[in-house]
């Protein structure tokens, strides 16, 4: 397996606090990797930089073997590294279908000189795009809302929103912040599903933080585990589990070391 | 005939809410569209005016070349002064913008030899000649008049709201395109726009400069209208008159732009038939106060009543 992104020593302080402290990790090609850790262990840092919301101050990042840790994050989306939030950046006065379809890639009709020079490429583009989006939302069953406002879809409907607009990037390693965070169990099956099912059909790599440790297990290939700044683990789910420093981490180590 | 029945005083109501059309449009591409709190507006307006002025009276420029240099000098100005300050957060963009269009209008005032400082543009060719930039514009005025068969009044009227729909009309048909989406997009949330591949800062930098030639436009009618202005006419109160049109018509939408600019310049010229009591109580300078109370006052009780405007939408306004 070869890796799809390295991240190595990587550091990143908040005045003295050393939010992620010389983490280092590889994520494999078709793989789904779980990122784990107590609160504070750095997990959401770690995401903005690789993602690019935020620099790191020493290490690396490479995506598919091309540095990214000093490429603003729109580039990095580009390259096919597409990141979700935590809570879901819905576009509330958009319709649901804008949302999708505003995740558009290399459309000629998104720049002003495209939209007068290439006018006839955009127009195709947006219809390739259109038909793209509304396969997505009839995917996540959002085809109903399509016209409404984003803003009145509930936290559920959020969240695959927020998943079905990253599809539309066309992404080849897709972050996702929590994507259990607030969905019910049902809606969380079915997000794993898909998780699964384009891993296999469309082979994309998926890196994802997650609290809830069974999702974790059943999904993931691989699990890195982060405290207090540091990888202090990884490897498939039994190695991670039966790992005594993992356990600590969780429960906090009983008297002195 | 009384004022308010005179077609010359309605028309001109007319003229100058046209002209503010195209200057508060300026305000609903940045603010509206991009999410962008731009209170220096009035600093474009000013370029376009001072630069068309300058180089007919100075350098003997074509009047329409002379334009169209103050449009092309208001978008660098807009782009330089989106380089450095996009990347600052909304607030403290804000505050760099007024600060931009304060240090031009104190520019202006100062630099007599340039601008005819703050005798206004009558000094612009220097002390002892009256200077005048806008004879070209009057000829081809008339020019207009006896094609049309109309009055001057009416002619200037036809001009600037012809350049003031079809302004409308552009940016709402950019808006409905793919660029239009993603400049709404980061309206709505910057970092969702670039988490997927959005170049924010460049949009940011293009509707910055759309604005900044709307305001140039304005600007210029605003000349040709006036015949003459100093830098006094430029201060920041103009901006918040472009903001109040664009919260009175609604925001978000280019056609509700040309009804506030109407509303407004209504209630602005109306108040000076408030000769009643209490206001005859007043004279007339201090009547002249009594408009921008009751613009304030309707503003307010929009706020109250009709957050989004006249033609706003309430559903949009409601939405987290």
């Amino acid at each position: 397996m070869t890796a799809i992104l390295e991240v190595r020593e990587v550091v990143r302080a908040f005045g003295g606090l050393r939010a992620v402290d010389e983490a280092s990790f590889d994520v494999e090609a078709g793989s789904i990797t779980a990122l784990i850790g107590p609160n504070g262990a750095g997990k959401s840092t770690l995401f903005n930089l690789v993602s690019g919301f935020l620099s790191a101050e020493r290490g690396t990042v490479q995506f598919e073997g091309r540095r990214i840790d000093r490429v603003p994050p729109h580039r990095i989306a580009q390259r096919g590294l597409v990141r979700t939030f935590q809570v879901p950046r819905t576009l509330t006065r958009m319709s649901v279908l804008d949302n999708v379809l505003v995740a558009a890639t290399r459309h000629p009709g998104e720049q002003l000189n495209g939209l007068v020079l290439r006018a006839g490429l955009a127009r195709r583009r947006e219809r390739t795009a259109r038909e793209r989006a509304a396969e997505l939302l009839a995917l996540f069953r959002l085809d109903g809302h399509a016209g409404d406002y984003a803003g009145v879809l509930s936290g559920g409907q959020r969240k695959l929103l927020d998943f079905a607009r990253v599809l539309m990037a066309e992404p080849r390693l897709v972050l996702l912040d929590e994507p259990m965070a607030g969905v019910n169990p049902t809606l969380g099956r079915q997000l794993v599903e898909h998780v699964l099912r384009l891993r296999t059909e469309a082979g994309m790599t998926f890196l994802f933080v997650e609290h809830d440790l069974d999702i974790v297990m059943e999904a993931s290939d691989r699990v890195i585990v982060m405290n207090e700044g540091r990888v202090i683990a990884s490897g498939t789910p039994e190695e991670v589990r039966g790992d005594q420093r993992v356990v600590d981490a969780y429960l906090g180590t009983a008297g002195a070391p | 005939m009384s004022t308010i029945a005179s077609f010359g005083f309605w028309s001109f109501v007319g003229i100058v809410a046209g002209i503010y059309t195209l200057f508060a449009l300026g305000v609903q591409v940045q603010f509206g569209f991009a999410g962008l709190l731009n209170f220096g507006q009035v600093a474009f307006m000013g370029i376009g005016a001072y630069t068309m002025a300058i180089l007919v009276v100075k350098e003997d420029l074509n009047m329409w070349l002379a334009a169209g240099c103050g449009v092309a000098l208001a978008v660098l100005a807009g782009l330089l002064l989106g380089l450095p300050t996009l990347r600052l957060r909304a607030d403290y963009f804000a505050i760099t913008t007024i600060a931009f269009s304060e240090i031009l209008r104190y520019v202006a005032t100062n630099e007599d030899r340039l601008t005819g400082g703050s005798q206004g543009t009558i000094n612009l060719a220097g002390i002892g000649k009256a200077s005048q930039y806008d004879g070209a514009w009057q000829s081809f005025l008339g020019k207009v008049e006896r094609n049309l068969h109309v009055s001057g009044d009416a002619a200037m009227l036809i001009l600037v709201w012809t350049v003031a729909l079809l302004a409308v009309a552009m940016v709402s048909l950019m808006m409905r395109t793919p660029w239009g989406r993603v400049l709404k997009s980061i309206r709505e949330d910057e970092d969702a726009a670039a988490s997927l591949g959005k170049n924010v800062f460049l949009y940011k930098l293009q509707a910055l400069a759309i604005g900044a030639a709307l305001g140039a436009v304005a600007g210029i009618f605003y000349a040709w209208q006036f015949s003459f202005f100093s830098p006094d006419d430029f201060a920041p109160l103009i901006t918040f008159f472009a903001w109040m049109i664009v919260i009175l018509g609604g925001l978000g939408r280019a056609w509700t732009v040309p009804v506030g600019a109407l509303v407004f310049g209504i209630i602005f010229a109306g108040t000076r038939f408030f000769d009643f009591p209490p206001f005859s109580l007043l004279d007339s300078t201090e009547r002249a106060y009594v408009r921008l109370i009751v613009i304030g006052l309707v503003i307010i009780g929009l706020m109250l009543f009709r957050p989004q405007g006249i033609f706003g939408s309430r559903k949009e306004m409601v939405l987290e």
